[in-house]
């Protein structure tokens, strides 16, 4: 009878506890694409990956019709500036906190179409920065550190797509 | 003092470790319960939104990681046809015509989430590279063995065999980029390619 009883709370308590898991693992896997990824590429810079294949295996589902670049940043020695020429075809930044939520993006399709042919610059603050103290595009980031990813089209003739991403920049605010 | 101890410690490692198995099941079943159906396919309009739910930032920290929200991309998988798991014995045919969307693309993926080897190097078809009939509309098969006409080739993940969790050997997966309304809107009914279990071995 007491084995029982033991056996229904380990399972209630293992039911709640998927919860718990599921709620600290985006982080946990964040934090540690964040460091493996850090430790290979760097911080605060763009590095454009090669088109993906079966070997591309450090982000899953890679999409085989994209070109990435990707910046790792950390924004607790000042923001970054980011500039980024956008090419015709798709073309999107976006930015993930440390929970990998999407937070905020910008693309170039649709009602984004009047971007194409210019260059975005955009500056990249903190939660604790005051956005008003920056001209132009102002992104803010609900944590510290996070992944800004490029996106363009990889379809077709991609010379245009992938000088876009060779010439993107994400360094610190000079 | 000491059974009492060796008793709570054994309760607290069976509970980590049966925690970590539902969350498994429940997660390496896709979207699951979280998921609007679409037939066969499945998506979340939550999918990268702040809003999504625990389960579902778990399933997308471990399938889907830095997927886009779905004003810029939506993503329907398929993972079963008519309820059966999609298999590598097995040779399925995608219909479809165009999409509201400014580009879409099929992909194949292994269990583990990654993109299958093949020696033709092809992992996906999207909406310019496809061999079209005559009307635009588009046949692709999806088969570990040569196809003709728009071949999908499927095969072994490369992960190792002990790790698969997941029912099926490979899945599909649709991005709709930039969608149109009717998807953000009604993804439950907005047009999508039909996949169809044409033979198994």
């Amino acid at each position: 009878m007491k084995l029982v009883r033991w056996l229904i709370v380990i399972g209630v308590c293992a039911w709640a506890g998927q919860y718990a898991l599921a709620l600290v693992l985006p982080n946990l896997v964040m934090e540690t694409v964040y460091a493996l990824g850090g430790k290979s590429i760097g911080y605060n810079q763009f590095v454009v990956n090669r088109i993906p294949d079966e070997a591309s295996r450090s982000i899953v589902r890679p999409s085989p019709d994209l070109l990435y670049a990707v910046c790792l940043y950390d924004l607790k020695d000042g923001p970054l500036a980011i500039e980024t020429p956008i090419a015709e075809r798709y073309w999107s930044l976006q930015f993930y906190q440390m929970n990998t939520d999407n937070y905020a993006g910008v693309t170039n399709q649709r009602a984004e179409k009047h971007r194409v042919g210019s260059t975005m610059k955009m500056t990249l603050i903190s939660r604790d920065d005051d956005p008003t103290t920056y001209g132009g595009t102002v992104i803010q980031s609900p944590t510290d550190r996070g992944i800004a990813l490029l996106r363009a089209s990889a379809i077709g003739n991609r010379a245009a797509q992938q000088a876009a991403l060779d010439a993107s920049r994400c360094h610190p605010v000079d | 003092m000491l059974k009492a101890f060796i008793k709570l410690t054994a309760a607290a490692i069976a509970i980590i470790l049966l925690s970590g198995l539902f969350l498994a099941r429940n997660i390496t079943s896709g979207f699951g319960t979280m998921a609007e159906r679409n037939g066969d396919w499945e998506t979340n309009i939550s999918t990268g939104s702040q809003d999504a739910g625990v389960m579902l930032k778990a399933a997308v920290a471990l399938g889907g990681l830095l997927a886009s929200t779905q004003e810029n991309s939506m993503y329907y998988r398929l993972s079963t046809v008519a309820g059966e798991p999609l298999r590598l014995n097995c040779r399925y045919k995608i219909e479809g015509k165009d999409y509201n969307a400014d580009w879409w693309s099929i992909t194949a993926y292994g269990w583990d989430n990654y993109l299958i080897p093949n020696a033709q190097k092809r992992y996906s078809f999207n909406n310019e590279n496809l061999i079209r009939n005559a009307d635009g509309s588009w046949i692709i098969t999806v088969a570990a063995t040569e196809q003709p006409g728009n071949w999908l080739p499927v095969g072994s993940s490369g992960a190792s065999r002990w790790r698969q969790f997941s029912h099926q050997d490979f899945d599909l997966l649709l991005r709709l980029y930039t969608p149109g309304v009717a998807y953000i809107q009604r993804p439950q009914s907005a047009p999508l390619p039909i996949v169809t279990q044409e033979s198994c071995q």
